[in-house]
């Protein structure tokens, strides 16, 4: 690729036993989403989960970048808190993206800020995560209503699907006056407000029994020491779905038709789609917004 | 070697100013631990205990002394501190060229490289090479994290290294540390010189590693294998209303939001 030589191995190895897709296949997915992944993993500290044996078996986190990778991998140090910097890679180019995947690296996850400006998130995120026997039909209809008040607030959403149970909202900020604290006051009031006019429905809490049958908003993601699976990256659950972009129509139209499943994107379904309608995901990195009343 | 950096900026002299980005040389191998309870594997945070009153104190209640003598402080405030602190500077500025030699090892701090930022690839690769011909070392002073290092600059195989200097009061006198001169037989010193003749070898710092961090990672693993981590648990939060205004506006909202629903 691009003159550069990166031996591929265990193609035939099915990471995703119970549906068939092997890693061969893994690599074809990313190289054909490639184009819209790419701007959103761009100068981002990236978490690797590996799944050396695929989606049933163990698995592990990587932020540090491994020590053996190619000498054309972009990295970067970044600060630690009491201790020398931590060196991370970030995945600018499509031979990167590929030499992660190789790793097994089935999800990449990223943090809200960039590299160089880590204290300063460029979006705030509210992370809608449904407690049993909520299901995702219940996460569109909290995103629904966090779309309306984020819209009387003077601000726009954009949602996607978490690819496993959930959903995420990011607001994009892009302005480097924002900082995490800000991220973290605004979405834990905006949290707790949802929880107060619907308490059936959500909570702003994170203790695991307050969040039976409803919707957790986690708003404490806006940190700088969290990530978040970046959008179209698959998921490691029993079938290759996608953390895919959906409009707030195609949203409403889906909480209405009551199947959960059809709000799970998979891997073909996603090339194809992204390939249509292009990166609904484009604005969440350009689009300038300020968080009124802090 | 694509890498970021720390710190990016020029470093100059005279007429020439070349952009660079700092990088760490070298990577520690200190395995940190966390403190948990033991309890439910809790991770800890450390907080400000005030012993005479037995309770913690909040953040906006600590403030800096410097410890004069047994109980008596100086009070400095964060204005005060920033006031001598020197500003954030975008250049390595060199002072002087210097002999490598002469400067004793004690000296050295912490080893950097410097790489060429977009555009001083050309400049950068001519200061590499009539260093390295000169055999000159650049003084500069150089601002890093709020505080002002003295630092040699050096051509090292093809690039530029850039290591931090102590200062010479940092450094302690060494005149205790030796000894009284007593009288040397002449005989125990050939036999001791023949003995480090014996030994002499050339430097190769690869045949030596850090064997209690290697027998570290591989119990780390091991134990991971063995058994699934330990997880701590959910953390209690602050109940608490955000900012008033944040809040009217956003009830205000709310209110309009179920209007129309």
């Amino acid at each position: 690729m691009e003159g550069r030589r990166l031996p591929l191995s265990n193609l035939e190895k099915d990471l995703y036993p119970s549906y068939g897709f092997t890693k061969a296949r893994i690599l074809e997915y990313y190289r054909g989403i490639a184009p819209f992944i790419l701007p959103h993993l761009k100068d981002r500290a990236l978490t690797l989960k590996r799944y050396p044996e695929g989606v049933e078996r163990d698995f592990f986190f990587e932020k540090r970048c491994p020590s053996h990778h190619p000498a054309w991998v972009k990295t970067a140090e970044v600060p630690q808190e009491g201790g020398e910097p931590m060196t991370v890679c970030m995945v600018n180019d499509l031979e990167t993206l590929i030499w992660a995947e190789n790793l097994a690296s089935l999800e990449l996850h990223v943090p809200l800020a960039r590299t160089g400006s880590s204290q300063t998130p460029d979006s705030m995120v509210f992370d809608l995560d449904p407690g049993e026997p909520a299901n995702i039909l219940d996460c569109a209809r909290v995103a629904l209503i966090l779309r309306d008040l984020l819209s009387r607030m003077g601000l726009v959403g954009y949602a996607k699907t978490s690819g496993q149970k959930g959903l995420h909202v990011f607001v994009p900020l892009n302005r480097k006056e924002t900082t995490f604290e800000d991220t973290k006051t605004f979405s834990k009031a905006v949290a707790e407000i949802m929880q107060k006019h619907y308490p059936d429905l959500v909570t702003a809490k994170m203790a695991k029994q307050e969040r039976k049958a409803k919707i957790f908003i986690n708003w404490s993601q806006n940190d700088a020491s969290k990530t978040m699976i970046c959008v179209y990256s698959l998921r490691a659950r029993e079938k290759p779905y996608v953390s895919f972009p959906l409009e707030w129509e195609e949203l409403e139209n889906l909480a209405g038709l009551g199947d959960p499943e059809r709000l799970q994107v998979m891997h073909s379904e996603a090339v194809r789609r992204a390939e249509e309608k292009g990166d609904l995901f484009q604005e969440v990195l350009v689009k300038e917004q300020k968080l009124p009343h802090l | 070697m694509a890498v970021q950096g720390i710190w990016s900026g020029t470093i100059s002299f005279s007429l020439v100013a070349i952009p660079v980005r700092l990088v760490t040389a070298i990577r520690p191998g200190h395995i940190s631990f966390h403190l948990l309870h033991s309890k439910d594997y809790s991770p800890l945070s450390r907080r400000m205990f005030c012993p005479k009153e037995g309770a913690m104190v909040p953040a906006d209640e600590i403030i800096r002394g410097y410890e004069i003598v047994p109980d008596k402080y100086i009070l400095m405030t964060d204005e005060e501190l920033e006031s001598v602190s020197p500003e954030r500077s975008r250049t390595i500025e060199i002072l002087e060229f210097i002999d490598m030699k002469e400067v004793d090892p004690i000296y050295y701090d912490h080893p950097y490289y410097l790489v060429p930022s977009k555009g001083g690839e050309k400049a950068y690769q001519l200061l590499v090479e009539v260093m390295h011909r000169t055999n000159k070392a650049g003084l500069a002073k150089f601002v890093l994290a709020e505080r002002e290092y003295l630092v040699a600059v050096t051509s090292k195989e093809g690039a530029l290294a850039l290591t931090t200097l102590h200062y010479s009061d940092e450094i302690l006198p060494d005149e205790d540390i030796s000894p009284k001169k007593g009288k040397i037989e002449a005989e125990e010193e050939s036999r001791m010189q023949k003995s480090i003749e014996q030994m002499i070898e050339d430097f190769d710092p690869g045949k030596y590693a850090d064997e209690r961090r290697k027998k570290l990672v591989a119990l780390l693993e091991a134990k991971a294998k063995e058994k699934a981590p330990v997880e701590a648990p959910a953390v209690a939060e602050e109940e608490g209303e955000g900012p008033a205004d944040l809040v009217a506006a956003l009830e205000e909202s709310m209110r309009k939001v179920k209007e129309n629903r």
